[in-house]
């Protein structure tokens, strides 16, 4: 009898255990972050958090406890109505609207807008607003299109594009077509109207990253075939225009004519879209690059692995760098004056610095 | 020293997938053969083990020293002891592979989650975990589309209506897991005639908790965890079949007491 009691509590012990290690945690990937000039929105594990950009204090989180079925990390995006669309890679897949002016005092949690179930997988990529539609890939290969206007609280989707392979990255616009980058590995063009394929076509490496409309009116996309490839946005013809010297992960940031992005050996490029060659040699700051670089007016902001910030500047001179401590892979934000960085593996979820790479203040639950 | 474990099972579940054309489910029914190869001689042993060990419960002198030693723990355990000795039996040989199958259990549900790669930080992972010998940019991301599972989340047929304790629909595949985890213990479960046989009544009770733990972990982890289970399952039975050890009897109502 006692054998058995024991074998019963272990069976027990286990599954508990084991259904601990399925449940939503910190960690399991990088943050996703966003801001405007007064709220910071950190999509972090089993939460979203609201966080005051001037004193970096809570003020809200959703859900209001933590919820088996949720979990995110898609960088949120924010709406010109004010609402705030985060997408959980939870077991539930829902992409939900969250109204940030109607929050329930008692519990600290925004109220839902909407919400739309459904997706077959996770979401990992950030959706994109054009006017009153909202386009959102999703890792189940299908690019969903929504209505925003429509008044639903139970989003049906407009219109449901199988794209293939897994969506992870938010898609781009050039007004008249959609871009959107998958892992399988391929990037596809999508009327924005009529919402027919215009065109696929298949790459040499995944891309987790987004596309990038150049100066030029070429569409830019990095690979993990270690190189940057350029599109012709009309009929999808492309060649490859730089050999990286590992996995571009990031989505290049444009700045005039030139694309800047790093990759998974630490390099840093600088590529002109005029002349089709590379500003400078590489430079090689501390660890490997999986966030997209920050323009700001005199420099650039590189976040590393290692957890550390770089200014450069156009010359590909080094400014200054501060640790910030953990390991960055979220892209660094700007918000007003301050500059917002979400580590992972430290004890603070948010930090913010000034335009000299001075801590501001830094942002934890609980705090 | 875990992760390289890991990381091992990581590049040769690639290696197979790799080979066979960019199969994931295929690629874990070969890699449970390979081990099932691999931890055969185990798995005989265990099988040895269990019936030296169940023979010895129908022993006249065992059960003398039971009946002789009842009040005596410390005297019985020595005549024990002597008798393991004497027959050249290990009492642990038989829970040895079981205790082995649980790493291999648990690196290999790592090493699928992995290898699928969910997450950002997993593909990011992923990729520093596989050897240069295979290509990299070609593997990944890996395609974990087999039949109608989806091989990185747990797996359910849709159902009309909703019930919220089956989130996935219904789960075919957990119940297969319990189906042939039941058949295999009910297989190895030795006939016995002693009433006050342990070891008997121990494989009675692993024979209903094992299926329905095993059931639960396929009910709520990545399905391919659950190819694993049925395939490793099956070659338990066809092993235990080839080598003459299958009790049939006992899937019938009333087979052990024949």
């Amino acid at each position: 009898m006692r054998k058995k009691l024991i074998l019963a509590v272990m069976v027990l012990l286990a599954a508990v255990l084991l259904s601990a290690c399925g449940g939503p945690v910190r960690g399991t990937t990088w943050a996703g972050l966003a801001a405007d000039d007064s709220t910071a929105y950190l999509a972090d594990g089993p939460y979203v958090y609201a966080v005051n950009v001037k004193d970096g204090k809570e003020l809200w989180h959703y859900p209001e406890n933590v919820d088996s079925k949720l979990i995110f990390y898609s960088t949120p995006v924010i709406t010109p109505d004010g609402l705030v669309i985060v997408g959980s890679a939870g077991n539930d897949h829902s992409l939900i609207a969250l109204n940030p002016t109607d929050v329930n005092p008692e519990t600290n949690a925004p109220v839902e807008a909407w919400r739309f179930s459904a997706a077959t997988d996770h979401w990992v990529a950030t959706p994109l607003v054009v006017g009153n539609k909202l386009f959102a890939p999703n890792s189940d290969g299908n690019l969903y299109v929504l209505d925003l206007q429509d008044g639903q609280s139970t989003k049906k989707a407009v219109e449901t594009i199988e794209l293939g392979g897994r969506l992870w990255a938010q898609p781009t616009t050039d007004g008249e077509r959609i871009f959107v980058t998958s892992l399988d590995p391929s990037v596809s063009a999508v009327d924005v109207e009529t919402y027919e394929v215009l065109w696929h076509e298949e790459l040499n490496g995944a891309i987790p990253g987004s596309a990038v409309l150049g100066a030029d009116g070429m569409l830019y996309v990095g690979s993990l075939a270690s190189q940057l490839e350029k599109f012709d946005p009309a009929t999808g013809k492309h060649e490859p225009v730089l050999e990286a010297e590992n996995w571009i992960w990031s989505t290049p940031s444009l700045d005039g004519d030139t694309l800047y992005f790093g990759d998974l050996d630490g390099n840093f490029y600088s590529f002109n879209t005029s002349t089709g060659k590379s500003n400078w040699p590489p430079v090689k700051p501390d660890g490997p690059i999986t966030a997209s670089p920050l323009i700001q007016t005199d420099h650039l902001l590189v976040a590393t692995e290692s957890g550390s910030l770089f200014a450069i500047n156009r010359d590909g001179g080094v400014l200054w760098s501060e640790e910030i401590g953990g390991k960055i892979y979220t892209t660094p934000v700007a918000a007003g004056d301050l500059i917002l960085v979400a580590p992972l593996e430290t004890e603070f979820y948010l930090a913010a610095l000034d335009q000299n790479g001075r801590q501001v203040w830094t942002f934890a639950p609980g705090n | 020293m875990w992760d390289l474990f890991v990381s091992l099972f990581i590049n040769v579940l690639l290696w197979i997938y790799d080979v066979i054309g960019h199969n994931f489910g295929i690629a874990i029914i070969l890699f449970t053969i390979l081990i099932r190869i691999v931890t055969w001689p185990l798995n005989a042993q265990q099988m040895k083990g269990a019936a030296a060990m169940q023979n010895l419960q129908n022993d006249k002198e065992w059960q003398a020293i039971q009946k002789k030693y009842a009040k005596d723990r410390e005297k019985l355990a020595q005549e024990q002891m002597r008798i393991y000795r004497e027959r050249g039996i290990s009492p642990f040989a038989s829970c040895l592979p079981t205790l082995i199958q649980f790493p291999i259990i648990i690196a290999l549900y790592q090493s699928i989650i992995r290898a699928l790669a969910s997450t950002p930080l997993d593909l990011l992972k992923l990729s520093r975990s596989i050897y240069p010998a295979l290509n990299v940019s070609d593997l990944i991301p890996l395609n974990s589309k087999f039949l109608w599972m989806n091989l990185g989340q747990p797996e359910g047929i849709p159902l009309p209506f909703d019930i919220s304790f089956l989130p996935y629909g219904f789960p075919l595949l957990a119940i297969i897991v319990a189906i042939t985890t039941y058949i295999q213990a009910k297989l190895t479960m030795p006939a016995s005639t002693n009433p006050n046989d342990q070891s008997a009544a121990m494989s009675k009770m692993m024979s209903v908790y094992m299926p329905l733990m095993l059931g639960y972990f396929a009910l709520t982890f990545a399905s391919g965890l659950s190819v694993y289970f049925i395939t490793s399952n099956v070659l338990g039975i066809v092993q235990y079949a080839m080598q003459g050890k299958a009790n049939w009897r006992n899937l019938l109502p009333g087979g052990q007491k024949k």
